[in-house]
């Protein structure tokens, strides 16, 4: 490798992140500057151009991929979602449960944080939908407004940890690609493969950890300065019937709680993969969605939903395959009522369409069109990065990049506690200006397969889900730390005038500690991560 | 200019509403194609394969769509406050040396990839797939030619902006016909 090209290389990821920060879409300007320095290094006569030749190949292969299909499966999923005010109705309901006690509000934004996470596990919505709702309300109490923001910030970015989460999906896709290249490095052709189910399985447990650390840090806070976190009357918050207002909080609950068993459960449980479980997740949202519109004249809809739970019993207990010589009465019996119960089931999620149809918006569009619509947007924002990722990719193992990263991990004083500082380091200071999506289709097929090549102990490789979890985490607080943190900026969008940036930023700053924290403790007990694929998937 | 403006600016949009309903089939199939293998142990590759081609379609078709609305993620740290003329000038520079050539090189790179395919009519590697494969692929040049459009539509956009022509920066999707909602074009177009 000659030293013009290694120049090249660098030249290249600089003036990328420079043209990133001008603000062209991330997409275009990552590919055209893989492009522009392919031109380049071709008349300089040390890149071979006949390289980008496979770049048709590499969008093929984004277009087949059975596992990003969960993507925008789990998007149409969130925004119906939230276009059915689950959030604003949990938010509201919390708030009065909890309230009464010091702090209560902030528990509340917490739980439906993680709640909403583990549903949808969109970002920007979380962290806007609870800024308008619950902030407004934290300081009419008399919250500590650095408090409220931080609270509200750092329970909206769980939806990236948590799963099911867009982040851990694209994350996974990527790293069992590069777990295969490192065992292939490391001459092992039979290799173990780890998939996105591994690391929803591994991120888990680190995900209600982060939950629960929050909660202990709002309590501490609560009972050390209860006059910041005051208590609310219970009569303000629950006017008449207290049986009545249980019934209705049991109600808001029960929906995203089944959707998320329905989910996350067949997920770990191994029945199902993410694609099929978001697609679940998806009907389950267009059926809630449908019910919401007219909770009264919804029979058909819990009719439907009914049966979608009776056909998993049956399923569970009866032999339901019908290509078989022999298939026994009670068999039959069981087939003849999962058909029926088939056929319930799609008339609710008729009714579910056709609802969604019905109802319009704010602009007269039909809420499920303006789904679709969003759908297509956020999916083509996801893939289309993942595109302009590929040609720049391809371009920067061209120069070599590759091994010229690979000599520089290998070469560090302190090995592979070193290699991972280093690597932890550059994602948290690349996640100040750059989305996830950069971060993880550049950097991630550039440093996993290497990272996964190195001995954490004599004879041991690194674990692909430990190390997932901690880029996982690590993106996450990284959105969370001033200056730039992405979820600060969505809560500056949306919070009331007397809250200043400052503000914000002295509120997040416990939780910037708390995700270090989770990180150390990681760090040291790699078992929270990847006890449970274990256990779940004998790994 | 602004007739070329209009015409992609509808074209991408009606494409949009389109794959839009893709996004209920995917939705839909996958959740049949569920219900199907694990309920009935029925599966059906050539259903499973289709779920695949509405996802590129649903973000390869709907890309030139999503750059209409400006819905492909920037980097906000300067651009989100930035004045109007930035962004313009912005959107010039980006579209000039970014999109234009990247698009570009998309359709040509892309050429005989897709002529290839379309030579022997490939189709699935499964023997009871779908045997499309070669218009699946064709999908990367819509994709290049509906993004090479609505690029040229936001360069004319902000350019005509950086010219005065244009009262505000980011230029809304130009859809209606009719000119009277629009002074410039009035006399643009006498």
């Amino acid at each position: 490798m000659s030293l013009s090209a290694e120049i090249m290389v660098l030249l290249m990821f600089l003036s990328a992140i420079g043209f990133l920060i001008m603000g062209y879409p991330v997409a275009f300007t990552l590919a055209g500057t893989g492009l522009a320095f392919a031109l380049l290094g071709s008349l300089m006569g040390v890149f071979d151009i006949s390289i980008l030749t496979a770049f048709p190949q590499r969008i093929f292969a984004i277009m087949s991929s059975e596992v990003l299909v969960a993507v925008p499966l789990f998007v149409f999923m969130g925004v119906m979602l939230e276009r059915s005010k689950v959030a604003e109705e949990l938010l509201d309901n919390m708030g009065r449960a909890f309230g009464s006690r010091p702090g209560g509000l902030a528990y509340s934004v917490t739980v439906v944080g993680a709640l909403l996470a583990a549903s949808t596990g969109i970002v920007g919505a979380t962290v806007v939908t609870m800024g308008l709702l619950s902030l407004p309300t934290m300081l009419r109490r008399g919250y500590n407004i650095p408090f409220s923001c931080g609270t509200i910030c750092a329970s909206g970015t769980l939806g990236q940890i948590i799963p099911p989460s867009i982040v851990l999906v694209l994350l996974g896709d990527q790293l069992s690609v590069a777990f295969q290249n490192a065992q292939y490095a490391m001459g092992n052709y039979a290799p173990d493969t780890v998939s996105v189910n591994d690391l929803f399985a591994g991120a888990l447990l680190p995900g209600l950890m982060l939950v629960g650390m929050y909660l202990v840090y709002q309590f501490g806070f609560a009972t050390l300065r209860p006059q910041e976190a005051p208590a609310v009357p219970a009569d303000e918050l629950i006017s008449g019937d207290r049986k009545a207002f249980y019934r209705q909080l049991a109600g808001t609950l029960f929906a995203p709680l089944i959707l998320i068993v329905a989910v996350l459960g067949s997920i770990l449980g191994g029945l199902a993969s993410p694609t099929e479980a978001a697609s679940v997740g998806a009907v389950g949202a267009i059926m809630l969605a449908g019910y919401k519109i007219n909770p009264k004249g919804a029979k058909w809809i819990i009719a439907g939903a009914v049966s979608l739970f009776g056909l998993f019993l049956i399923t569970w207990f009866f032999d339901l395959r019908m290509q078989r010589d022999v298939i026994p009465t009670t068999d039959w019996i069981a087939i003849g009522v999962a058909l029926v119960l088939s056929a319930i089931l799609a008339a609710g999620i008729l009714v579910g369409v056709w609802r969604t149809l019905q109802e319009r918006d704010e602009d007269g569009t039909p809420v499920l069109a303006s789904v679709g619509r969003s759908t297509v947007q956020i999916s083509s924002m996801v893939f289309v990065i993942l595109v302009g990722a590929a040609m720049f990719s391809l371009v920067f193992r061209g120069f070599d990049g590759d091994r010229f990263i690979e000599d520089f991990l290998h070469n560090l004083p302190g090995g592979t506690v070193a290699a991972m500082l280093l690597v932890m380091g550059v994602m948290f200071l690349m996640g100040f200006f750059l989305d996830f999506l950069e971060i993880i289709f550049i950097v991630v097929p550039i440093v996993a397969p290497i990272l996964l090549q190195m001995e954490v102990a004599p004879g041991v490789t690194m674990s692909p889900v430990w190390l997932g979890v901690m880029m996982g985490i690590n993106l996450q607080t990284s959105f969370l730390t001033p200056p730039f943190g992405f979820a600060l900026f969505y809560l500056r969008g949306v919070a009331p005038k007397e809250v200043k940036t400052t503000h914000i930023y002295l509120g997040v700053a416990p939780f910037v500690a708390i995700q270090v924290l989770a990180l150390v403790l990681l760090w040291f007990w790699p078992e929270i991560a990847t006890w449970l694929p274990s256990v779940l998937y004998e790994k | 200019m602004l007739s070329f403006i209009r015409f992609v600016d509808r074209l991408n949009e009606r494409i949009g509403h389109a794959v839009a309903w893709v996004a209920l089939a995917m939705v839909l199939v996958q959740f049949l194609v569920v219900v199907m293998r694990y309920v009935f142990s029925i599966g059906n590759i050539a259903m499973q394969e289709s779920i695949w081609y509405m996802h590129g379609i649903l973000f390869m078709i709907g890309a030139g769509y999503t750059l209409l609305h400006n819905g492909h993620v920037r980097v906000d740290v300067v651009y989100g406050e930035a004045p109007p003329r930035y962004k313009a000038k912005v959107d010039v520079f980006g579209t000039l040396f970014f999109l234009l050539p990247v698009t570009a090189a998309t359709l040509w790179l892309s050429w005989d990839y897709v002529i290839n395919a379309w030579k022997v009519f490939e189709g699935s590697t499964e023997g009871s797939g779908l045997p499309l494969i070669f218009a699946y692929k064709t999908v990367i040049w819509v994709f290049a030619v509906l993004v090479f459009l609505q690029g040229l539509s936001l360069l004319f956009k902000a350019v005509r902006f950086l010219r005065g022509r244009e009262p505000g920066y980011p230029v809304p999707p130009r859809l209606n016909g009719r000119a009277e909602d629009d002074p410039e074009a009035v006399k643009e177009e006498v």
